[in-house]
């Protein structure tokens, strides 16, 4: 089937080139080698050698059979297509719009328009004057949320008051994953490849459904300041790319890879891609897009969580227990303590109510039966008030996602270990963690990728590996009288251990769960009950587990961040003893881009105390 | 993640544009929605990770041909706990979305956000509401208001 489709496609372009050869036009030398055109068919130079390879994995893309490795076949291919005669929606031309306008500007050929009844309709419907990018943010509680999320939106004409932008278009870039694959399988084909990804184009009020209603995530919308041609550009080139597959790969070649592959097409020197090194973090690639001076201007949406609870903080204490009682049906919503309130009260408590109603039943399954009627209830209730405006929406945070520190972070420190004096240096490519300088990010979250600690110990010069994080979760969600969500950690990667003779580099697995309390502006109490399991031929048998128990507080500000509390883990397997251990940390964020920090530790393990402490630098990147 | 990409997958075939009003509801089908029309006042469900429809070859609006309005109960099949919401408001950006959908004209938006509002029982006459049910009290609300009527003629 390949072969075939191969084999006639090398007869289409043969055909095609034989009956060109009449009217060449005169091809630039290098042509081929101009930034556009390695953009337009997304070739990235080959590592090895002086090749270039489009990250295209699929044959319709291209219209040359050596096009995935040939700029110059490629638009040789394109340039014979888009000259060939007969039109409609197969053509080279309508198929691959962008090309076709970028070369005859190039090679001053005709411009006279094809008729393309798909594409054209395609672009009437979309009906786009402006494109904004789109951000989701992460979420506390869903911490695989955290890196974001982008994709594109194409917005109507603002003056029509026959639009509207929760029924704009939407274009995003996600994998194709195959329903029926494993959490590991999954995980594998995401990192080293195997899912295809697609373009597509979907309804803002579903994305809005999506992320806002159902995932609790806060949308920012950047308006970029494309030009009218820009656009034309972004679409042109959007419709080239649908239904077409470009593999997935989660840490580079993401939703948001794509998204600045267009972009560069949109406005040719931008090369937003060149930024992209290992990972492309969808917060990252937005602060690229503002870097690079694209955003005329940027909205906030805030999710229904973030909605509802600013509508219960609007309300009074009293309020908020009228509310609540309402919430669990020890109050009608057309009760006596309601009718007793002011209109205005009235309305904003009935408002805030079916709002945590509704977040409860999608949050925390709500039986139908229970929620559906008392919804019902409170908006029957609400309808009766009229002039009433709803509670203002929540405030966009001061801080952006984009405009927090750095996501990598190099630190530098010095200290002691029992006595034994070193030098540290860490490295963390990705993300935040609880003291890193907190604006931006979701406090109480943390997410750590493959930090690395490397210690010189002064004494005798030994490079130690202290600690290598492979992946590093905790969420510490407040609990308060109307939410109640788990407070959680999970960890995995090598990390010292003291065997009570040496200490040796054992790989581990931790996790907690538990809840988190706030106590005041920025202070957080919380409690967990953890397990950690280690592996090492110097443990007794091998491996070794521990139930335990983290008990701390964590202050974060702008300024300052603070950490301390105590941990307790009662190994059993190799040998039965207790390590506890009290630990503080400390952060002063000179900026959101330095840090000066400290730490001590003070151990009780095999019978005897060790304490350890270490002061010094971070550099976010 | 997962659940992200899982729903790329449904969605991933789909490549049809949403129109904007008076681009015929030809354009505004996507692939992969078949299922039940869901039942107002309910949880949020994903209804876009496939699991809706629009309700115009079930139900009673088989029989209405005013694009706007099919418009609109599609509008409302995936959205009907946020126009219920603004719509016992008086106001906000769904009940908005719905005044567009119709294609009614800034000068009668106050009339039209007023009906809705004083008739919420009316519209919303139990729990069990279906979309389509709350479709079709709206559209009767409409055509029996002098300002209204114009706007959903078949």
């Amino acid at each position: 089937m390949g072969t075939l489709s191969r084999a006639a496609q090398a007869l289409f372009c043969l055909a095609i080139s034989s009956s060109a050869l009449a009217t060449e036009p005169a091809v630039p030398e290098g042509l081929y080698h101009d930034p556009v055109w390695l953009n337009l068919v997304h070739y990235q130079p080959d590592t090895f050698g002086s090749g270039y390879t489009s990250e295209a994995d699929d044959p319709a893309f291209f219209l040359s059979p050596d096009g995935k490795h040939s700029p110059r076949a490629e638009l040789n291919a394109t340039l014979a297509a888009i000259q060939a005669s007969g039109g409609g929606d197969e053509s080279a031309r309508c198929r691959f719009p962008a090309r076709d306008a970028w070369l005859r500007r190039q090679l001053d050929l005709p411009a006279d328009p094809a008729p393309c009844p798909a594409y054209d309709t395609w672009r009437r419907d979309l009906n786009t004057q402006t494109v904004t990018l789109v951000f989701a943010a992460s979420y506390l509680n869903s911490p695989s949320s955290m890196f974001g999320h982008t994709f594109l939106r194409l917005d109507p004409p603002g003056n029509d008051q026959n639009t509207n932008l929760l029924l704009a278009s939407t274009i995003s870039y996600a994998a194709d994953a195959g329903a029926r694959d494993n959490e590991l399988m999954f995980a594998y084909r995401g990192i080293f490849g195997g899912y295809p990804g697609v373009t597509s184009v979907e309804p803002y009020y579903d994305k809005v459904k999506l992320y806002s209603d159902i995932e609790n995530r806060d949308l920012w919308e950047y308006t970029l300041n494309l030009t009218p041609d820009e656009v034309d550009r972004l679409l042109a080139h959007a419709w080239e790319l649908r239904d077409k597959n470009f593999d997935y790969y989660f840490f580079d070649e993401n939703c948001a890879y794509r998204l600045l592959a267009l972009i560069d097409v949109a406005r040719p020197g931008t090369r937003l891609l060149d930024n992209v090194t290992t990972h492309a973090i969808p917060s990252d690639t937005v602060r690229w897009v503002v870097d690079k001076g694209l955003v005329s201007h940027v909205r906030y949406r805030p999710s229904a969580s973030t909605t509802v609870a600013y509508e219960l903080d609007h309300l009074t204490d009293d309020q908020q227990a009228i509310a609540s009682a309402v919430a669990d049906g020890y109050v009608k919503p057309d009760g006596q303590e309601l009718a007793s309130l002011p209109t205005t009260a009235r309305a904003h408590v009935l408002d805030a109510t079916y709002d945590y109603v509704r977040y409860q039943s999608t949050e925390e399954k709500w039986p139908r039966e229970l929620a559906a009627p008392l919804s019902r209830q409170l908006l029957v209730a609400r309808s009766h008030i009229d002039g009433v405006k709803p509670v203002p929406k929540p405030p966009a945070p001061p801080v952006r996602d984009d405009q927090g520190h750095d996501t990598f972070r190099v630190s530098l420190a010095g200290g002691q270990q029992d006595h034994r004096g070193f030098s540290q240096l860490t490295v963390r490519p990705a993300y935040h963690d609880l003291l890193d300088p907190p604006e931006g990010y979701r406090p109480g979250a943390q997410l750590q990728f493959l930090r690395l600690d490397a210690r010189l110990y002064t004494n005798n010069d030994e490079l130690q590996l202290e600690n290598l994080t492979a992946v590093e979760i905790r969420s510490l969600s407040p609990r308060d009288g109307f939410f109640s969500p788990l407070s959680w950690q999970v960890g995995v990667g090598a990390r010292r251990t003291d065997t009570g003779e040496k200490r040796v580099l054992a790989p581990y697995l931790d996790g907690g769960v538990g809840g988190s309390w706030m106590l005041g502006a920025g202070v957080q109490a919380f409690t967990l009950a953890t397990a950690d399991a280690e592996v090492d031929n110097d443990l007794n048998r091998g491996f070794d587990l521990a139930p335990g128990a983290d008990l701390g507080l964590l202050y974060q500000s702008p300024r300052v961040s603070l950490m301390g509390g105590a941990r307790s883990k009662a190994w059993m397997v190799s040998e039965q003893h207790r390590q506890d251990t009290l630990y503080l940390k400390a952060s002063w964020h000179l900026s959101r881009d330095i840090s000066l920090f400290g730490e001590f530790n003070r151990e009780h393990h095999y019978e005897r105390y060790q304490s350890e402490w270490q002061a010094g630098l971070s550099l976010y990147f | 993640m997962k659940k992200l990409i899982a729903g790329a997958i449904l969605l991933g075939a789909s490549s049809m544009a949403f129109a904007q009003p008076g681009c015929g509801v030809g354009a505004m089908i996507w692939k992969g929605q078949s299922g039940i029309a869901p039942h107002v006042l309910a949880a949020t469900t994903n209804g876009s990770f496939g699991n809706q429809t629009f309700g115009m070859t079930t139900g009673t609006l088989g029989c209405q041909t005013n694009e706007a309005v099919q418009s609109m109960a599609m509008y409302m099949n995936s959205n009907v706990d946020k126009v219920a919401r603004d719509m016992s408001r008086g106001s906000g950006e769904n009940l908005d979305t719905l005044a567009v959908l119709l294609g009614v004209e800034q000068a009668d938006r106050a009339a039209f956000r007023k009906v809705l509002q004083d008739n919420f029982a009316l519209i919303f006459p139990s729990a069990d509401t279906t979309s389509d049910q709350a479709v079709d009290a709206i559209v009767a609300l409409m055509e029996k208001d002098e300002t209204l009527s114009k706007y959903v003629a078949a």
